[in-house]
Order: structure tokens, then sequence, then C-alpha cells
């Protein structure tokens, strides 16, 4: 028995180091896994409201927190603005007003921003602007496209407050009232306006 | 074993993937969160504690309250109330308009303003209810109002967020309801007074309640001459014998003041609803 015993091959495996043999996975496991990370996708898309410190449950996101903001008063009309501005003008103006070189230029304590003249004001978005304009001392030569047509009053008289009151800028809130009154003295022109053309203007 | 390096590594990616997403994760989130401002105004949210309630927070942790006390209401959706306040010159286009919504408020009903037109509906609904007063003359204001079981307690009016404890160290959110929730506890009872004798005798005004006594927190004292402005006015079983007085410790004063200034019950961005 004891000289079977040494002679069996066995015997000097038990001597050596065990080592591990490797195995594929199996496919099921495979499909089990990609369905885990799929379900864990949708509920984090769901629930996740992608780290904002703003989203708590119930809500899912910012914008759907935004569904259920107060619809009146001036702080929701400023937001309302914000929304806007954020939509519509951060892309080239900057979520932080100001502006991007050789893009557009800056609002921030900006005297076209926050004239009294609002007329001028409501004018540039409404038809656009063409050519040169100096803002705070630089000049820019560019081409800023009518906004008009895609804004409603509210919007556009909430974008406007929102900018004349936002990053440190203090002016008058724009009514919707005014904005329709611009809106319909202007309604034959088709053409941008020049800063020449707005400097004119009472 | 040839696998020390490789049992570490996948050990240290175990708790290091861990420690990101439960340490690091939320400090990124929430850990520099400045002081916010109430909805609607610049009012700054929340505001200091008065002393004497912050000193009340480390008699609170002291005391292990937080193991029995929540202070996090939760609420598991949000819903538009329609209030119509003024009627306006125009009673039968309101009456008319009110006829076309499913309402339970009708013409005979519209003597007594404010009333509400409809309750819980969604905020297309409330739009919709909205739009039908336009032309009437007919005030009408849209409301938000969170609900959930908490909502329904009465232990507040909107979800606890982040922002609630900014001005608290340590904060206290608590994970166990053996108690009611006491993040508006100052809310339903602003009487300091209150908090000292539930403090002292919880079942002489709450004669269900399961809380301990903390008798601990106040002194029985013989009555010389005058009776002490602080002395607790007690009733029945908890009543010292004649001649003696309970008087509160500064401890309790400052704990008891600090449970009437627990109110979370302002709008917020994050947490909407119609103030009141």
């Amino acid at each position: 028995m004891s000289h079977n015993v040494q002679s069996n091959p066995a015997a000097s495996v038990n001597d050596a180091e065990p080592r591990a043999g490797s195995a594929s996975m199996p496919v099921w496991m495979l499909v089990a896994v990609m369905v885990l990370v799929f379900g864990g996708g949708l509920y984090f898309d769901t629930y996740g409201g992608w780290f904002s410190p703003q989203v708590y449950a119930p809500y899912r996101s910012v914008n759907d927190l935004m569904a259920y903001q107060p619809v009146s008063g001036e702080g929701a009309f400023l937001l309302r603005g914000k929304v806007v501005y954020e939509q519509v003008c951060a892309l080239c103006h900057g979520a932080d007003g100001n502006g991007k070189p050789g893009q557009a230029p800056t609002f921030v304590d900006s005297e076209w921003v926050i004239t009294d003249n609002t007329g001028r004001l409501i004018r540039i978005p409404l038809q656009g602007l063409n050519g040169p304009i100096k803002v705070k001392g630089v000049d820019w030569n560019l081409a800023m496209p009518a906004m008009g047509a895609a804004l409603p009053d509210a919007d556009l008289a909430a974008v406007l407050s929102y900018m004349r009151n936002a990053w440190g800028n203090k002016a008058s809130l724009i009514t919707p009232e005014e904005v329709a009154a611009v809106r319909a003295a202007t309604a034959s022109r088709t053409q941008p306006w020049t800063a020449a053309e707005l400097e004119a203007l009472k | 074993m040839n696998y020390g390096a490789l049992i570490f590594l996948v050990g240290f990616i175990g708790l290091a993937s861990s420690w990101f997403g439960l340490v690091l994760a939320p400090q990124l989130q929430l850990g520099r969160q400045p002081i916010t401002k109430i909805q609607g105004g610049n009012d700054p949210y929340p505001s200091r504690r008065p002393g004497l309630a912050e000193q009340g927070l480390q008699v609170y942790r002291a005391n292990g309250c937080v193991s029995c006390h929540s202070q996090q209401v939760q609420q598991s959706g949000t819903v538009f109330d329609v209030v119509m306040t003024e009627l306006g010159t125009n009673q039968p286009a309101v009456v008319a308009a009110l006829a076309k919504l499913d309402s339970k408020l009708t013409g005979a009903s519209l003597s007594s303003l404010p009333q509400d037109v409809v309750r819980g509906v969604n905020k297309l609904q409330a739009d919709e209810v909205n739009a039908a007063f336009k032309d009437t003359g007919a005030k009408v204001a849209v409301q938000i109002r969170p609900v959930g079981p908490d909502m329904d307690w009465g232990w507040g009016r909107r979800a606890t967020v982040a922002a609630d404890f900014l001005q608290d160290s340590p904060v206290m959110p608590g994970s166990q309801r053996l108690g009611p929730d006491l993040a508006n506890v100052g809310v339903r009872k602003p009487d300091v007074n209150w908090h000292l004798v539930h403090l002292y005798a919880p079942k002489s005004v709450v004669p269900d309640s399961t809380m301990p006594p903390y008798r601990f927190l106040f002194e029985k004292r013989k009555i010389d001459r005058h009776a002490s402005p602080d002395a607790l006015q007690l009733t029945g079983e908890a009543a010292p014998e004649a001649g003696y007085e309970i008087v509160p410790t500064a401890e309790a004063k400052a704990l008891a003041a600090y449970l009437a200034s627990l109110r979370a019950d302002v709008p917020l961005f994050e947490a909407p609803m119609t103030a009141k």
C-alpha cells in the first residue's frame, strides 16, 4: 500500500503549491450583469437628479422642480427670466453674463442693459442688431440674431428683467406690456437694428 | 499563493469605491452649501438659532434624544389647490365657469371667500382651472401643497432638505421614530414652558407618551419665603409636595429653547410650497 501511495502522481501534486485554473464566465451571468447595469442606469436616471444638491424626492430634476415653483410675484418672474436666459442667451453671452470674446459682449454693468431707455434694450432681441457697437468702451462688430419670433412678450420681459437684476446689475423691471408696446410699434421692421439707429431713439 | 497583490487590489478598490460613493460624493454634493434664500424673497435662510437654543442643541445631543426622534419630514408628492379669493363683479360668468368645472364650489357658496375651487390636482389641471376664470373677473390663486404621510400627521408642511441644517453642528436628522418627528416641533408647540413640563413629566401633558421623564435636568427645592419665578406649574401626580418647587436647570432651559426653535416651514427653491 505505502509503496502505491508513493508512486501515485497525485502525491507529488500535494507537495506543490495549489494553483487555480481559469474557466470562462457563464453566459447567463454576463446577461444578468448587463440587466443589472441597465436597471441601475434606469433607476439612476429616474431618481438620481444628476447629483444636483437642489433635487430631493419626490422631485426628479431641476426642471421638474421648476414646474412646482410659485407662479406669481417678482421672484417667480425673475426665476422665469433665468430659465429663459440660460436656454436662449447663455449660449453666446455666457451664464455669468460676461459675454465671450469674439462672440458676444458683456451684460454686466453694460450701459445697453441697465439703460433707462428700455425701448432701446427691448428692440435688440426683438429684431436683432447688426454692425459696430461700443459696449463699456470696447468696440464690437457682430450680428445678433432676432429672437422676437421665438420669445413671447412675457418671456422676453422676464429675461430682460433678469438681465437687469442679475450679476450685480440693478435696474427697473421690464413689464410684458412694455414689450408688447414696442413689438407693436416695430411690427413693420424686418431688418436688424444698428447701434446708431438705437442711439437716435429718444 | 501568488495572488496577494490581486486580493489587496480588489479589497482596496472595494473600500475606495464605497468611500467615494458614501463620503466624498455627498461631501461634494452638499458639503459647501451656502446660506440659501427663502423662496420668493431675499431673506437669508436659515438664520442662526438664539444662543440658548444653540446650547440646547448640545443638550439634545448629550441626552441621546436623536436615538428616538427624527428631524426630517418626508413627502411623497406635491399637489395644487386652486383657491378663489375675490369674486369680482361678474358673478354669472363665475357661476358659469364653475358649472363647467368638476368643483364642489357652487354659485350658492360664493358668499364667503376665499374658498377652494379644486383641491389636490396636478399642475395641468390647476392651469386649466386658472385659465377658466381668466375672463370672469374673479381672482383665483394656485397654491402648491406637498403631501405625504408626514404631512397627514401634521409633522411639517414640506420635506426637510439639507439647507434646514446649515446652522447646526452636529447635524442630527435622526433615523428612528420611537417618538414624533421634531423638525417642526417649534411650530406645533411654541411655548417653552410646555416643553419644560413635558421634559419633567411627559405623561402629565401627553397621556399616551412613552418618553422617559428627564427629571435630572430639574431641581427640587424647598420654597424659602418666595417661590422661584422659574418654578414649573405642575398639576396632579407630577406636582411636588406642599412647600417644594421644581426648578429647571440651565440645561433644561437650553433644551426647551432649542426645541421651541425647531421650525423648518419656509418655502425654499428645492422644497416649493405656498407659504401661509
